[in-house]
């Protein structure tokens, strides 16, 4: 399944960053874990695991991504 | 009482104001750039941190409009409007802003640390720590026999610091000629007046003190300058300090990046509803001080100092690194 | 041991905020203060969660008065309490200095030790991003020399949670120092080697434990907070070059384990100290004799300190970053060497 970056943790429009990924690639993550934390303009939001499974990370911290970015994968 | 500022005096408020905002506004573009998509403090053209003093101009022009540059003003982190209307040169303050070697002091100050000896500026970045400086410079003036005021700019969180009441004593018992203006924006950081101060009013605060104190509402400009200006007469006369409390508005975040998630919903549409230029051009449209042309006109001038500043700063080189070891000693 | 893979990691901000959670959860009588520490979450993220948690009787946003809250956290800790309480920026210590060095750090010698002090007082330290000379320092120094008050500083989240726990549970006062550039804040840009793995059941480091965070035989290079990332990014370009650097991490600066910087010395030979406090009576000045001291003649070359420069921190980016330690200049003074 992908980790998508959701399109309803800010109103704006504008792009965000990850600022940090808090698990490691291929990493066990169970659904609701904590793994990543993103930022736009100076506020930083929580991505959650949407699923039980191995992480593979896509995208690396610093990378911009914009809601709906997929980031990752749980498989 | 009832010292009405003159057609002209009204003009130069207003123009200042003005100038203030169109400053701010290009602070707040500028200070993007670089910064996004990733905000990172310490990228762009303008690093570090940023507070904006936007809505905060009537305490700025109501009371510098009775300055003299000999006269001495200490500000705060929140010092541009202040500086603007104490006649600080726009020029080296925006170079300053940008960390150039054009910049009033060579770019080791900083947004935060405006210093202007010309016109007798100084600022410090933290908080209620102006207040000392200000205390000193009037014994000075005292002591040395020379004519002059000081005036301490603070905000409103800035009363429950210990060197607000030492200040405010000391000021008292040597009767000096310094002033005491609060900015009363409502908020320190995020954390409310209510929450953080148990008075409504910190002008009440003189009371213990043995010093007049007067709360002026509405962030009317022309009201303080009527409170100002005989504050600043009777120092001038020996008469010792006053504490002058202005309810103001903090149109923009503490500093740049602010989410202001504590802010009550609607309160900043409340506030910018009461925009302070807004009220002001529309006092003097009313009075026939301005037209609509007019003050057209007064508001491309205004940018167009601001521009010209802005350019100088962009076009100024950065210092030498290794100048950051100069100046430690004179 | 914390670089385990394939388990969760955290920032320094939260696992400051884990830390004190969980220590909140298990005695009633930790609380928190400080200004915009409860619905902001702290400016640095490190109380972010705690009032959602344990409401505003415990986390007390406080007015701007260090003096004030400072100092009653000395009476409160005095009194059976354990506050948390955080000074903004570690430059803001100017305005209550007072309540720290001459109460919190005297009470329980001036009581003969009657009198317990388990306070816990945070503090940001660190610049790197312009933001002047008010509000960059680091201090390190000034703090570690006034007698009576442990000193932390953790380079990463591992640290960061069990310095933090085990200074809770201090009956001493604890001056927990947090550097800026390393909370995962990203707005002060994210140093990623300090996201580690952080176990989730709470655990202590006992203070006065540096950590050799890379062995190495050619030269030691010390250092804490930022310093340590300087360090392993200098270690590896040394390694480029076929030279061997073994890092230190002090981690705690109060008790200082001088046994691990000298043992490291001894089988080096030659020392670097990293320190983004003022160079002069300092820091990097008390780990050379440490080393002097005990036993001279295990150096085999003059040491070496890279640290900022005794001027007041400028504003101006270039001139900031002439003035930071960073990664080359640690080379530098390596290859500026000469052994005896």
């Amino acid at each position: 399944m992908n980790i998508t970056v959701p399109t309803n943790l800010w109103d704006e429009d504008t792009d965000a960053v990850i600022t940090s990924w808090l698990v490691s690639d291929g990493a066990q993550v169970n659904e609701g874990d904590l793994i990543a934390e993103i930022m736009v303009e100076k506020i930083q939001h929580e991505i959650r695991s949407p699923s039980t499974g191995s992480i593979k990370i896509s995208q690396p911290a610093e990378a911009v991504v914009s809601k709906g970015s997929v980031i990752g994968e749980i498989s | 009482m009832d010292l009405l500022p003159t057609s002209e005096q009204k003009l130069w408020m207003y123009e200042h104001m003005l100038i203030s905002r169109y400053f701010e506004g290009a602070m707040e573009t500028i200070y993007m750039e670089g910064k996004t998509p990733v905000f990172n403090m310490a990228e762009g053209p303008i690093p570090g941190e940023m507070h904006l003093s936007n809505g905060q101009e009537p305490s700025a022009v109501g009371v510098c409009a009775h300055l003299k540059p000999t006269d001495i003003v200490t500000a705060t982190h929140r010092p541009h409007h202040q500086a603007i209307a104490k006649g600080v040169d726009l020029k080296k303050m925006a170079a300053e802003i940008f960390g150039k070697k054009t910049g009033l002091s060579g770019g080791r100050g900083g947004h935060m640390h405006i210093f202007d000896a010309d016109v007798n500026f100084a600022c410090s970045g933290i908080i209620a720590q102006g207040m000392g400086p200000a205390v000193g410079a009037a014994l000075s003036r005292k002591m040395q026999g020379i004519d002059g005021v000081a005036v301490a700019f603070l905000g409103e969180g800035a009363v429950n610091q210990g060197a607000f009441h030492e200040s405010l004593n000391l000021a008292s018992v040597w009767k000096l000629p310094v002033l005491f203006v609060v900015e009363d924006n409502d908020w320190g950081i995020s954390v409310s007046k209510e929450k953080s101060t148990a008075v409504e009013h910190n002008a009440i605060r003189a009371q213990a003190y043995n010093m007049p104190g007067r709360f002026i509402a509405n962030n009317d400009p022309i009201a303080l300058f009527d409170v100002a200006g005989e504050a600043i007469a009777a120092a001038r006369r020996g008469e010792g300090p006053t504490l002058i409390e202005l309810e103001t508005t903090r149109l923009a975040g503490h500093f740049m990046g602010d989410a202001e998630g504590y802010r009550p919903e609607g309160e900043l549409d409340r506030l910018r509803a009461k925009d302070p230029i807004i009220v002001m051009k529309n006092l003097l449209i009313s009075e026939n001080i301005l037209t609509e042309e007019s003050a057209a006109a007064v508001s491309d001038k205004a940018q167009g100092l601001v521009d010209e500043a802005i350019a100088f700063a962009r076009e100024s080189d950065y210092p030498e690194p290794a100048e950051a070891l100069e100046k430690v000693f004179v | 041991m914390y670089l385990m893979e394939n388990e969760r990691k955290l920032t320094i901000a939260r696992a400051m905020a884990e830390a004190t959670a969980q220590e909140m959860r298990l005695d009633e009588k930790v609380f928190v203060m400080g200004e915009d520490i409860g619905q902001l979450g702290g400016v640095y993220g490190n109380t972010r969660g705690l009032i959602e948690e344990f409401g505003e009787e415990r986390v007390r946003d406080t007015p701007i008065s260090e003096t004030a809250f400072i100092g009653a956290a000395v009476g409160a800790a005095q009194d059976g309490m354990r506050p948390v309480v955080e000074l903004m920026f570690v430059d803001f210590y100017g305005v209550c200095m007072d309540a720290i060095y001459n109460l919190m750090a005297k009470n329980i010698y001036f009581s003969g030790g009657n009198f317990k002090v388990p306070m816990v007082l945070m503090s940001s330290v660190g610049g790197g991003y312009s933001d002047g000379g008010q509000h960059s320092q680091c201090l390190y120094g000034t703090f570690a020399h006034l007698p009576g008050m442990k000193v932390v500083c953790p380079s990463n989240a591992y640290d960061a949670k069990g310095l933090m726990t085990q200074a809770i549970r201090e009956d001493n006062p604890v001056v927990y120092l947090y550097h800026k550039g390393l909370q995962g804040m990203g707005w002060l840009g994210t140093e990623a080697g300090a996201n580690v793995h952080t176990p989730e059941d709470a655990y202590t480091i006992p203070f006065g434990q540096a950590n050799v965070v890379r062995e190495g035989t050619d030269v030691t290079i010390v250092g804490l907070g930022m310093g340590v990332h300087d360090a392993l990014k200098a270690a590896d370009k040394l390694a480029e070059a076929g030279t061997s650097a073994e890092v230190i991490d002090l981690r705690t600066l109060v008790p200082l384990d001088r046994d691990t910087v000298f043992n490291s010395v001894k089988k080096t030979g030659r020392l670097i100290v990293v320190d983004e406090d003022y160079q002069s009576f300092g820091v990097s000045g008390e780990i050379i004799t440490t080393v002097v001291e005990r036993d001279h003649s295990v150096l085999r070359s003059t040491p070496a300190r890279v640290a900022y420069p005794d001027i007041p921190i400028p504003f101006s980016r270039p001139m900031e970053r002439f003035c930071l330690p960073n990664p080359d200049k640690i080379v530098t003074a390596f290859n500026q060497m000469k052994d005896n």
